[in-house]
């Protein structure tokens, strides 16, 4: 249970200044990909800020107990153990939700494959910490 | 001495009528319009409410020995009507001036520096205004470009920079507020009238 909490909150870390450090640059040197954004179904009164940059701390540990559970599963290098689960996650989880996403709500393709891309990234990350700090 | 009281209140009546002009009247056309330009950090925007689907009117009255020309009457304008020419942007824009709660955007005439001659080609004037938006009032001083459309009829085009904050709308933020809306608009509001006396 330590080592799940432990290695959730160092993958947290590392995720929300990887994560949030790369949509503001990606904000400042692509601004094109986020007009999409300014479509009303996006909350814009500032009222959920706190929840949105919580996000890297909720699915690091929601991971690091995946982790804990199934990492019998991933073998070999810790690098690509890591990726291995970033990939399993994308296929079980994300797959699923971008899908049901795209189709009943008005965005656009783009948006949903950033939005998958950005899971996966953020997936394998947290899988090659927890291979790092929990490997077994 | 009750009678010389009578002869004075008539003579200040006279003087104070002699004082105003004739009200002249001008009928908004369809062809008036408003146009709202902001910006994003991520982007600008540019949305109009093309024309003017409820025409006016509005009464100026002059006054002798004085440039200021009061003015009653207002154009009503529909939230709704706003085109960002981007589905996304007008959704947005509506959502952020509460359309569902206060559809009407409203400007109010009051008054203008001096009235607009129709035979010079253009002129620069200023004037005052109401801007009601999401159900405040703000009252703003505008400056006006006139050009006049023959004899009977003149165009003026108000410009002023206000900022959601002046109506107490917060501007939009999206994504923690990595994306956001820049406080000030510029609002620009033509005047397509016919002189009707």
């Amino acid at each position: 249970m330590k080592k799940i909490i432990a290695s959730g909150f160092i993958a947290g870390t590392i995720l929300f200044i990887v994560c949030y450090g790369g949509l503001f640059l990606a904000v400042r040197f692509f601004p094109a990909l986020f007009f999409e954004y300014n479509n009303p179904l996006f909350n814009s009164d500032g009222s959920r800020d706190v929840l949105f940059y919580m996000h890297s701390f909720i699915i690091s540990f929601a991971l690091s107990w995946f982790w804990a559970r199934f990492k019998s599963l991933f073998h070999g290098h810790f690098l690509l153990r890591g990726l291995e689960f970033g990939l399993v996650y994308a296929l079980v989880a994300l797959l699923p939700v971008m899908w049901i996403s795209f189709s009943s709500l008005d965005i656009t393709l783009l948006t949903v494959v950033s939005w998958f891309c950005y899971g996966l990234m953020q997936a394998i990350i947290a899988g090659i910490v927890f291979a790092k700090l929990n490997p077994m | 001495m009750i009678q010389l009281k009578y002869v004075l209140v008539i003579l200040l009546l006279l003087l104070t009528a002699q004082e105003k002009g004739k009200p002249v009247k001008w009928a908004l056309t369809k062809s008036c319009s408003l146009k709202v330009n902001g910006s994003t950090n991520i982007n600008k925007f540019s949305c109009v409410i093309p024309e003017y689907t409820e025409p006016d009117t509005l009464v100026l009255y002059t006054h002798k020995g004085g440039e200021e020309v009061k003015i009653s009457g207002q154009m009503i304008l529909s939230i709704k009507s706003f085109d960002c020419h981007n589905g996304v942007m007008t959704k947005d824009l509506r959502k952020t001036l509460k359309a569902e709660q206060f559809p009407k955007l409203t400007v109010t005439f009051i008054s203008l520096s001096k009235y607009p001659n129709p035979a010079r080609d253009e002129s620069v004037i200023s004037g005052i205004v109401n801007i009601s938006i999401a159900g405040v009032n703000k009252r703003f001083d505008v400056a006006y470009r006139c050009t006049p459309d023959g004899l009977k009829g003149i165009t003026l085009v108000g410009t002023k920079t206000v900022n959601f904050s002046d109506f107490n709308i917060i501007p939009p933020r999206k994504l923690g507020g990595m994306i956001k809306t820049n406080n000030m608009l510029d609002v620009e509001f033509t005047l397509k009238a016919g002189i009707l006396n």
